[in-house]
C-alpha cells in the first residue's frame, strides 16, 4: 500500500524553526513504523535522527508521538493505525535536541528521585541466603516491573507537560514497584517524597499514560494505590 | 520551551481519548464554575459599597446573554459535580477500576448522567427567559 509519512525534523543548528519532510512510500501493512524511519534513512535521508536499540519492544528507546499519541515506532504497525498518512513526532514536554530525539534528562531526574531500587540494611535471614516472599507478595507489585522506562506514559500527561518537575507517571510505577515489595524497607521514605507537591497530588488522572503504555501497565491504579497507601499510612 | 505553551500545544498536539477529554473539560467546566463564582461576589459585594451599581447589575443578569450564560453555567455545575465524584469514587475506593475499558465507559456515563440532569434543567431556564424578556408563552 502507498502511505504519505510525514516526519518532524528540527536541526537546531541549521533551523529557527522545526518543519515536517514528506515521503511517499510504498509499504507493507504489516510493516512497523520503525521499519518506515529506517526506509527513510536508507533510500531517502540519512540525516533523519532517532533512538532506536532492540526493535522489538523491550529497550524502551523509540518511543515517539505517532498519528498524535504515543506509541513505540517498533509496536505498531501500518495497519493498526487505520490511515494512509502517518505523521510522526517527537515525544510532548521534553526539549527536542534533534528531528525525533528529545532530551530524556528530565524524565531520568524525576526516576532517580523516588529511589528506584531495593532499600534493606537488615542482617540477612539466618541461612545466610535469599529474603524470601510467598508468591501472593510477589504478585502484590507484579504489574509495575513490567516497566521499560519509555517514558511513552509521562509525556503523554498534561500534568508534565505543565511542569516538568511533577514526578510523572513512570516514576510513580516504579516507586509503586518497590513500595510494595515485601522486601524492601524504604517505602514509608518514598510515600514521603510522592505526597509532596510535585507528587502523586499532580495527577489529574487524565488517562493518557495508561492509553500510552506499550507494557499495559494499570498506571493509574497504580498511581491511585500510591495515592492511597500516603492517605491511609497502610500498605496492602 | 515555556511549559505553558507545551501545556496548550500539548492540548492540541495530543490525541487522547476519554480520559483525555474528561479531563480538559473537567478543567473547562471548573473554570466556567470560578469565573460566575468571582462575578458573584463581585456583584454581591456592591448592595454593601454601591447600592446603586447593584440595580444595575440585576439588570444585566437579566439580559438574554447572561440567561444563556448561566444555562451553560448549570452544565459547568453538573459536569464537574458528577465527574468529581467519578473520580473520587475511583481512586478512594476502586483502584483496580481504573481500567481502559472502564474508564472509557465511566466517562461516557459521568457526560450521560451530566446532560440528563442539564437538559430539564436547561429547558426550563430557556422557558423563563423566553417568557420574561420576549414575552413568549403568555410572559
Ligand atoms: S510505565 Fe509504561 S509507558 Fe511508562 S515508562 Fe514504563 S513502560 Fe513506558
Ligand atoms: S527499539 Fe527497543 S523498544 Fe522499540
Amino acid at each position: 500500500m502507498e502511505i504519505k509519512l510525514r516526519v518532524f525534523r528540527f536541526n537546531p543548528e541549521k533551523d529557527a524553526k522545526p518543519h515536517f519532510d514528506t515521503f511517499i512510500m510504498d509499504v507493507d501493512p504489516n510493516d512497523r513504523v520503525l521499519d518506515l524511519l529506517e526506509y527513510v534513512k536508507a533510500d531517502f535521508d540519512s540525516t533523519l535522527a532517532l533512538r532506536r536499540s532492540c526493535a522489538h519492544g523491550v529497550c524502551g528507546s523509540d518511543a515517539m508521538r505517532i498519528n498524535g499519541r504515543n506509541y513505540l515506532a517498533c509496536k505498531v504497525l501500518v495497519k493498526n493505525l487505520k490511515s494512509d498518512t502517518i505523521t510522526v513526532e517527537p515525544l510532548l514536554g521534553l526539549r527536542v535536541i534533534k528531528d525525533l530525539i528529545v532530551d530524556m534528562g528530565p524524565f531520568f531526574e524525576n526516576f532517580r528521585s523516588v529511589l528506584p531500587y531495593l532499600i534493606n540494611d537488615d542482617p540477612l535471614p539466618a541461612d545466610g541466603r535469599e529474603r524470601l516472599q510467598s508468591p501472593e507478595q510477589r504478585e502484590r507489585f507484579e504489574d509495575t516491573t513490567k516497566c521499560i522506562l519509555c517514558a511513552a506514559c509521562t509525556t503523554s500527561c498534561p500534568s508534565f507537560w505543565a511542569d516538568e518537575r511533577y514526578v510523572g507517571p513512570a516514576a510513580i510505577v516504579n516507586a509503586h514497584r518497590f513500595i510494595f515489595d515485601s522486601r524492601d524497607t524504604a517505602a514509608a521514605k518514598r510515600l514521603e517524597i510522592l505526597n509532596q507537591q510535585i507528587g502523586v497530588w499532580r495527577c489529574r488522572t487524565a488517562f493518557n499514560c495508561t492509553e500510552a503504555c506499550p507494557r499495559d501497565i494499570h498506571i493509574t491504579t497504580a498511581i491511585a494505590e500510591v495515592k492511597k497507601a500516603i492517605n491511609t499510612g497502610k500498605l496492602d | 520551551m515555556s511549559y505553558m505553551k507545551t501545556t496548550l500545544t500539548g492540548y492540541a498536539a495530543y490525541r487522547g481519548r476519554e480520559g483525555h477529554w474528561a479531563f480538559l473539560l473537567h478543567r473547562i467546566t471548573g473554570l466556567g464554575v470560578v469565573l460566575f463564582l468571582a462575578i458573584h461576589i463581585v456583584d454581591t459585594s456592591f448592595v454593601y459599597f454601591a447600592p446603586q451599581l447593584y440595580v444595575d447589575v440585576i439588570n444585566v443578569y437579566r439580559s438574554t446573554i447572561f440567561g444563556l450564560g448561566e444555562i451553560a453555567l448549570v452544565f459547568c455545575l453538573f459536569f464537574h459535580g458528577v465527574n468529581g465524584l467519578r473520580i473520587a469514587y475511583l481512586d478512594l475506593f476502586a483502584p483496580k477500576d481504573w481500567t481502559i475499558d472502564k474508564t472509557r465507559r465511566s466517562m461516557l456515563v459521568a457526560l450521560g448522567i451530566s446532560l440528563v440532569l442539564w437538559v430539564p434543567s436547561a429547558g426550563w431556564m430557556l422557558f423563563n427567559l423566553l417568557r420574561h424578556n420576549y414575552g413568549l408563552f403568555g410572559g
